[in-house]
């Protein structure tokens, strides 16, 4: 076995010290050493979006990063925007638009959306599908995402 | 996948046939060689490290000269296995003098690929062949010039 | 059906567990002590094994064991047969040469497994795979499917003789008589291309054997958890009992989860056992193409006889099947094929042959479609080939030959995957493509719309197809319905989910019937300790055969409440009345017993039981249909095509459906949209593409390309029609394969009709802008 690194991350707001290998990919540690099984695999080339996590406040495929390279960051996940009591609002729009079947590629969807909401509240059709074409959905043909979005910026305006 | 193409030495035809015998100017000239021996006239073992988009791997093969009409043609039969898969190829090479100590290499040649490089590489292979390729005889013109063109 | 629930889009229950990350997949199942496996699989798609050497492997540290097929002795066999012989066919050859766990003495397929490792991790595991010497004889590899029908000098399984895996020929009327009487006949051959499911989470299996017990547990991402507990039980030799399967949420089936892999399901059991801990294996990208099953890849020679008016007299339909290097998994999707090909049509002389071959490849299994979508694209293709020969409007022709409401029941004289004669029951094809023609406004289109945008130098083409859909077949399916004594009630079936809404569809049911509050009914799938019955989430069956069993379980447990309530409040049957979570006497509700606590009397600790009566209030019930619901419907489409990139923009979509009986309208949308997602990804993006020696050269999302979101319409405009089927009590027909049956010919038809002065015709499946430049360089040619 390599040489193990030590790793110290703030993951949902909470600081965590591991030591890794460092070829420990990012999404098997919040995975299977933090466990934090929100975040999913599809793929491991970065391609479909299932992984996608905030690094830094930024959406980011966590199968493309070493659990390393988040050493001293911050990360969030599915986890931190809410609880089956208690759904995001972007999340309680997902439901009420039925936007998901599977669910597999849903975490990775709102945490691609949740910074996109930030930076344009109002975003128009195209502006959205665009946001979400790093995510891959097969179960779904994307039309009630993209009505989930619009229903939650819509709300979400309407909160502030 | 085939390929084709050609270069021009500045060398006479007995000087780069022989180069291309010598195992050490081949082995600088192929990128990722990491392995080169000789063990016969006509027979290479080599390992060679690979990356073809996102696969990248060692591959241990061997490398046969056959038909060799020196300084005229040769055809190279190569094999090798690695952890990404495997490779199975042969070429045919032509050296034409063109006087002035010149020589035209010509070569055409075909490949099966098989395995990760296949299944996730093929789209990139072409590419990566030229580019290969093209370093080859780069390192090789530069070992020329250092080998015969200085002496 | 009526109810508060019943036919309404009710939201799902199951949502917020999957959108918070707080729902278990199977990756997500870790057991103390587990180990992972990963298959070390084979490079080459035929090669002769001559020595796997893992003596280096043994010595990594973090390495347990590796097994070969040697190291399994009389244990590694072939997989039993998934789906039975076509024997119900006269004159039939079927030669069963099932799946095998991993590669012993030949290698059949790019991807078969070689080895199993066993490590601490997954990463080790793999690191293993640099240690294993694999030393192979290399074989030319069977790939073209025309050419290995006949060709005896490489062969996929040398003890046969022949690469033919099936023979199957069917035909009602007579083709040869029909083709004497035609003004005009078309022949042409036609491929459908190759596609995978490729769900968004790839497959994976834990199992723990406890050696006190003498029990095992499986997690497995399967749709056939009854189908995995047989063969895991068949095959260690233990009582049903024994092994326990629990199907956790799955990203996605499709089809290709139906299958026994035999790797996973046979071999890491028997490990488990031998080892004493635990073992994880999930699949990875690379390995869901390789090596779990895939389909479509069907060349059709057909061939369409008819009157000079358009009436079809007959269609002859010969084609190659691609069934991978094994069959395990029978006839299912060429016979979907042979029965779905004239199914809308008025065809009285229909000839079929299914020429089913072997190659190199992996097996090939259903995927969303299973079989239709090839019938219905040659028989649509050939409708439009027909229309161009005749000078006539490819939706006239459509039009002409649809059949009507009331030829229905229509027995069709072909025997279909369920090994019965197809029956259409139902539908009203006519009124499908009027609707869908309204919704486009396809007269509007042909007069003003396309004439003004061909003045302009644009490409813009329609196409307009009809397609059945056959659903809900046999052989039964059940549910076990339970009133708990806290009120909450309680449905248990052996049908697994992988996203269709299961929790909160068959919840309806039981809420309307009990008048209780659909939250508080609790749907347990999966899980054979709960239900140990029934055959698999497949061919579109949940909603009718699951639906109705659950409408049946709902009857008696009704009938057990009455009769309990009834001597419970001292009044006649007829009294008693389902008030929102209590029974009631009319017109008393005063008078009221809360269901939870008339579940505790009716299963009494002391006294006298009368015989007959069952304790609690729970009723168990199945239905099995005597033949598949068929569903059906039109689609149309308008592109615009650029003419220098050959890129497609969709105009419009539209999709007209009729699946009976709807009991979520917000689920039934959803399963259409995904559907045609999915059609869209045959039409132009997805292809899996096997190279000369049988190398798949698209095992990656970098090549096999689906839809993203910009890629899609923005709306799928959809209409509906209700025809109930009259095989189950609530009239309903499945519907979860529909949506991406259409897309494929309606492009094909679109494109051509845009380039129509190019007089293109599209024989291929998978239009790629690439292919149809191709197609435009060889018109302009000639």
């Amino acid at each position: 076995m390599s040489k193990l690194f030590p790793v110290t991350v703030t993951v949902n707001g909470k600081v965590y010290e591991r030591q890794v290998e460092p070829r420990l990919l990012l999404s098997d540690f919040l995975r299977h050493d933090l466990g934090l099984l929100g975040t999913h695999v599809g793929c491991e080339h970065g391609i479909c979006g299932a992984c996608t996590i905030l690094f830094d406040g930024e959406a980011v495929r966590s199968c493309l990063i070493f659990a390393v390279q988040a050493n001293g960051h911050e990360i969030n996940t599915v986890e931190s925007l809410g609880t089956p009591e208690n759904l995001h609002p972007l999340q309680q729009s997902f439901t009420d638009k039925h936007a998901l079947q599977c669910g597999f590629c849903t975490p990775g969807f709102l945490m691609t959306l949740v910074p996109f909401l930030e930076e344009n509240p109002k975003p128009t059709e195209d502006e959205i599908r665009e946001a979400i074409d790093g995510n891959i959905c097969r179960c779904t043909g994307y039309e009630k995402i993209v009505e989930a979005v619009q229903d939650a910026a819509e709300k979400m305006t309407q909160k502030k | 996948m085939k390929v084709e193409g050609e270069h021009t030495f500045k060398a006479p035809r007995e000087v780069v046939y022989e180069m291309f015998n010598d195992p050490d100017a081949l082995g600088k000239a192929v990128p990722g060689m990491q392995k080169m021996i000789k063990i016969d006239e006509s027979h290479y073992e080599a390992v060679l490290g690979i990356r073809v988009g996102p696969v990248s791997a060692n591959f241990s093969g061997n490398l046969t000269l056959t038909d060799e009409v020196p300084p005229e043609s040769v055809t190279l039969i190569i094999e090798g296995k690695g952890g990404a898969g495997f490779v199975k190829g042969v070429g045919y090479v032509k050296f034409e003098d063109l006087g002035n100590e010149t020589t035209l290499l010509k070569y055409t040649g075909e490949a099966n690929i098989g395995g990760t490089l296949a299944s996730v590489g093929q789209r990139m292979i072409d590419s990566v062949a030229k580019s290969m390729f093209k370093t080859v005889f780069e390192k090789l013109d530069k070992i020329l010039e250092e080998r015969w063109q200085k002496s | 059906m009526t109810g508060k629930y019943f036919g309404k889009p009710v939201k799902r229950l199951e949502d917020k567990f999957l959108l918070t990350g707080n729902a278990k997949f199977i990756d997500d199942i870790q057991l103390p002590g587990m180990l992972h496996a990963a298959f070390l699989r084979s490079d080459y798609a035929h090669a002769k094994i001559i020595k796997i050497d893992y003596s280096e492997a043994l010595k990594r540290p973090g390495v347990v064991a590796v097994y070969t097929a040697e190291d399994f002795g009389d244990f590694w066999k072939p997989g039993p047969l998934q789906v039975p012989p076509p024997t119900a066919i006269p004159g039939s050859k079927f030669n069963a040469r099932t799946l095998v766990p991993i590669a012993k003495d030949k290698i059949r397929f790019s991807g078969e497994p070689l080895a199993v490792v066993i490590a601490e991790s997954r990463y080790i595991a793999e690191d293993a795979f640099d240690d294993i010497i694999v030393d192979v004889e290399p074989l030319p590899a069977v790939v073209d499917l025309e050419k290995a029908w006949e060709d005896t000098s490489v062969l996929v399984h040398d003890d046969l003789g022949t690469n033919l895996a099936a023979l199957v020929t069917q035909e009602s009327g007579s083709y040869e008589e029909a083709k004497k009487q035609a003004d005009v006949v078309v022949s042409k051959r036609m491929l459908i291309e190759h596609v995978a499911a490729a769900a968004m989470e790839n497959r994976g299996f834990v199992v723990n054997w406890d050696e006190r017990n003498q029990e095992l547990t499986v997690w497995a991402g399967t749709q056939s958890p009854l189908t995995i507990r047989g063969s895991i039980s068949r095959a260690l030799g233990l009582a049903e009992s024994q092994v326990h399967v629990i199907t956790p949420y799955i990203g996605g089936g499709f089809g290709p989860k139906v299958m026994s892999s035999q790797a996973d399901d046979v071999l890491l059991p028997w490990i488990s056992k031998q080892l004493k801990r635990p073992i994880k294996w999930i699949e990875d990208r690379r390995e869901n193409f390789l090596a779990t099953t895939s389909e479509r890849d069907q060349v059709h020679h057909c061939e369409i006889a008819l009157k000079k008016d358009g009436t079809i007299l007959g269609f002859k339909d010969v084609f190659y099947h691609n069934t991978g290097a094994y069959d395990s998994y029978g006839m299912t999707v060429p016979l979907n094929t042979q029965t779905h090909t004239v199914s809308n049509y008025r065809v009285p002389n229909f000839y079929t042959q299914i020429r089913m071959v072997f190659t190199n490849q992996m097996v090939v299994t259903p995927v969303r479609g299973a079989g239709r979508s090839e019938g219905i694209h040659a028989m649509e293709r050939m409708i439009d080939f027909a229309a161009h020969e005749l000078g006539m409007d490819p939706v006239e022709l459509r039009l002409k030959n649809l059949l009507k409401p009331e030829e229905f029941p229509l027995k069709t004289g072909i025997i279909g995957q369920d090994f019965v004669e197809g029956v259409l029951d139902s539908g009203d094809y006519l009124g499908n493509m009027k609707m869908c023609l309204d919704m486009v406004e396809y007269d509007k289109f042909r007069k003003e719309i396309q004439p003004k945008a061909r003045k302009e130098g644009k490409r813009l083409g329609i196409g307009v197809v009809a397609f059945t859909e056959g659903t809900a077949v046999g052989p039964y399916e059940g549910v076990k319905l339970t009133v708990s004594t806290n009120g909450k009630v309680t449905l248990a079936t052996g049908y697994s989910s992988q996203g269709q809404g299961h929790f909160t569809v068959f919840a309806q049911i039981v809420a309307d019937a009990l008048n209780v509050k659909v939250e508080d009914v609790k749907v347990i799938t999966g899980d054979t300790l709960h239900f140990a019955w029934g055959a698999g989430t497949f061919a579109s069956r949940g909603a009718t055969l699951v639906g109705t069993a659950t409408h049946l379980a709902s009857q008696k447990v009704r009938a057990k409440i009455f009769a309990t309530a009834s001597k419970a409040l001292g009044v006649p049957e007829d009294q008693v009345d389902l008030c929102e979570g209590s029974v009631c006497v009319i017109g008393k509700p005063e008078s009221s017993i809360p269901l939870g606590t008339l579940a505790s009397m009716a299963n009494p600790m002391r006294g006298v039981v009368e015989p007959g009566v069952e304790p609690g209030l729970e009723a168990t019930a199945y239905y099995g249909p005597p033949h598949g619901a068929t569903g059906s419907g039109a689609c149309a489409v308008i592109l615009d095509i650029d003419p220098d990139t050959c890129k497609p923009t969709i105009e419009r979509f539209v999709l007209v459906h009729d699946c009976g009986t709807v009991i979520n309208p917000l689920l039934l949308e959803g399963q259409l949209q995904g559907g045609v997602s999915m059609g869209i990804g045959n039409a132009f993006y997805e292809k899996m593409v096997y190279d000369e020696n049988g190398q798949m050269v698209t095992a990656s999302f970098m090549d096999y390309l689906m839809p993203l979101a910009s890629d899609m319409p923005k709306k799928i405009e959809m209409g509906h029609l209700h025809t109930p089927s009259p095989l189950n009590p609530l009239g309903i027909k499945g519907v979860g394969e529909a949506g991406a049956l259409p897309p494929p010919p309606a492009f094909a038809q679109a494109f051509e009709d845009a380039f129509y002065d190019k007089k293109l015709e599209l024989l291929e499946s998978n239009l790629s802008p690439s292919v149809i430049f191709s197609y435009l360089k060889k018109a302009e040619g000639e």
